[in-house]
């Protein structure tokens, strides 16, 4: 052990592991070990020990059983881990969009895109502004909405002029043939930007986020692509929305 | 799929005689759960989550105070496993806490995001104590193991002196700031932080001499 004082160490790190440090102690918290240094054996040590402390105490509580479906609908949104969607889950009849501050990547439920899609298409959930979320929220009450045209199912996007970030949402979807995914593409002065690879979800839905300014896109389309999401179209559109 | 968990057809209750090797079996069957996730082993996935699932739902809940909130904190704790599995490290400690850690903070930033702790607050009033209900029913999970720890962590924590016990309760189960406590309590915030630390402390020796 060294002569290094880690008093005042190990009275933030007791509170940190609880949650219980607003702000400034918890940049204090940083700052002190910081001049530790990542390898202070006492720091690590503090650290750990009462980490495992406080993860323990969730055992004091009783076990609350979750609901049976809560398994598989975690199990599905690792699936798609990784789509960049941002959107969380249909939490009491509305609707999260957009990433928390500690999440890197975009989950949601597939709920999200059957509710997400019956909301925008039948305009009470938009006109309601009842999508929020975290990133800057989403609100919905100020978006466009554009809907796609095609016999492949109903599509529709909806974003904020001037800002970046759109939300395309399917539901009727047609089943891409097997291997093969939906791409979306933004079309700039008739040049195609590709946007998002999606497959729909059982039942045809939906939920695909880009991170794309729609401002300067004059129209979109959608076309059935290799999963490698190809950076041209190969086929022809099967839906297309104008967007001037 | 997962044949080469050590554990995982494994169903044969440990020798309830022997409450440490059956502590000893559980961890060592989370860790290698918890390996064989980051080989993208969807059974061993689904096995972390029955298992401790329910026991993050439970300080989710009396975190955010709300079944669905509580739902988005168990599953983003989850997901974060299912994206990270690496970010564990067997050094550190036991699977089962840090997956605990995991959810408990993603419940405190959803109560304070959300900012339903004022509502819940409006709701339930004034601090409602740890929940020490009668022996937890095995049958709602797979509990191998986590009857001990429940009675280890519930006696730890009731021998705590009243005072260090309710400001660490409302910490961690509230998910109270140091700040927000001592303003509730109408306390310095000094005697919060003292009696944080001193209660920690207790924990942390009670808790270590047991086996992960």
């Amino acid at each position: 052990m060294t002569m290094r004082d880690h008093s005042a160490i190990e009275e933030l790190l007791s509170a940190e592991v609880l949650g219980g440090l607003d702000d400034r102690d918890r940049e204090a918290l940083y700052r002190e070990m910081g001049e530790h240094g990542p390898d202070c054996p006492e720091c690590r040590q503090l650290r750990d020990e009462y980490g495992e402390v406080a993860g323990r105490m969730a055992f004091a509580l009783e076990p609350v059983p979750i609901r049976p479906e809560l398994e598989e609908e975690t199990v599905e949104l690792t699936r798609m881990q990784g789509q960049g969607v941002p959107l969380r889950r249909v939490r009491g009849g509305r609707v999260v969009a957009g990433l928390g501050r500690m999440r890197p990547f975009g989950v949601f439920s597939p709920l999200v895109a059957a509710a997400a899609a019956v909301a925008l298409f039948f305009g009470g959930w938009v006109a309601r502004g009842l999508i929020e979320g975290g990133g800057p929220p989403f609100d919905v009450a100020t978006a466009r909405v554009v809907t796609f045209q095609g016999e492949a199912g109903d599509l529709a996007v909806a974003y904020r002029p001037g800002q970046t970030g759109a939300y395309v949402f399917g539901s009727n979807l047609q089943a891409p043939p097997s291997n093969r995914v939906y791409e979306v593409w933004m079309f700039q002065e008739g040049t195609p930007v590709r946007g998002a690879c999606f497959r729909p979800k059982p039942g045809g839905t939906s939920l695909t986020y880009l991170d794309a300014n729609l401002e300067t896109a004059q129209q979109m389309a959608v076309t059935v692509e290799s999963p490698s999401c190809p950076s041209a179209p190969t086929t022809q559109p099967i839906l297309t929305a104008d967007l001037t | 799929m997962g044949s080469a968990l050590l554990f995982e057809e494994r169903s044969a209750e440990p020798d309830r005689g022997d409450a440490v090797a059956g502590l000893d079996v559980t961890e060592a069957r989370d860790r290698d759960l918890v390996r064989a996730v980051g080989r993208g082993n969807e059974e061993a996935f689904r096995g972390l989550f029955r298992r401790y699932a329910p026991s993050a739902m439970a300080v989710a809940r009396r975190v955010v105070g709300q079944p669905y909130l509580a739902e988005e904190a168990v599953q983003e704790g989850f997901l974060a496993l299912w994206r990270n599995p690496h970010a564990y490290e067997e050094m550190r400690g036991s699977v089962k806490a840090w997956l605990m850690a995991t959810v408990h903070n993603r419940a405190v930033d959803l109560v304070r995001r959300e900012e339903t702790q004022r509502r819940r607050a409006e709701n339930t009033g004034p601090h409602e104590g740890l929940v020490v209900l009668d022996d937890p029913a095995e049958s709602v999970v797979d509990e191998m193991g986590l009857p001990e720890e429940r009675k280890a962590v519930r006696a730890a924590l009731e021998a705590l002196p009243p005072e260090q016990r309710a400001v660490i309760e409302l910490m961690y189960f509230s998910g109270l700031s140091q700040t927000t406590i001592a303003e509730k309590l109408s306390l310095p915030l000094g005697t919060v932080k003292s009696r944080t630390l001193l209660g920690m402390r207790k924990l942390r020796s009670t808790l270590s001499g047991m086996e992960r």
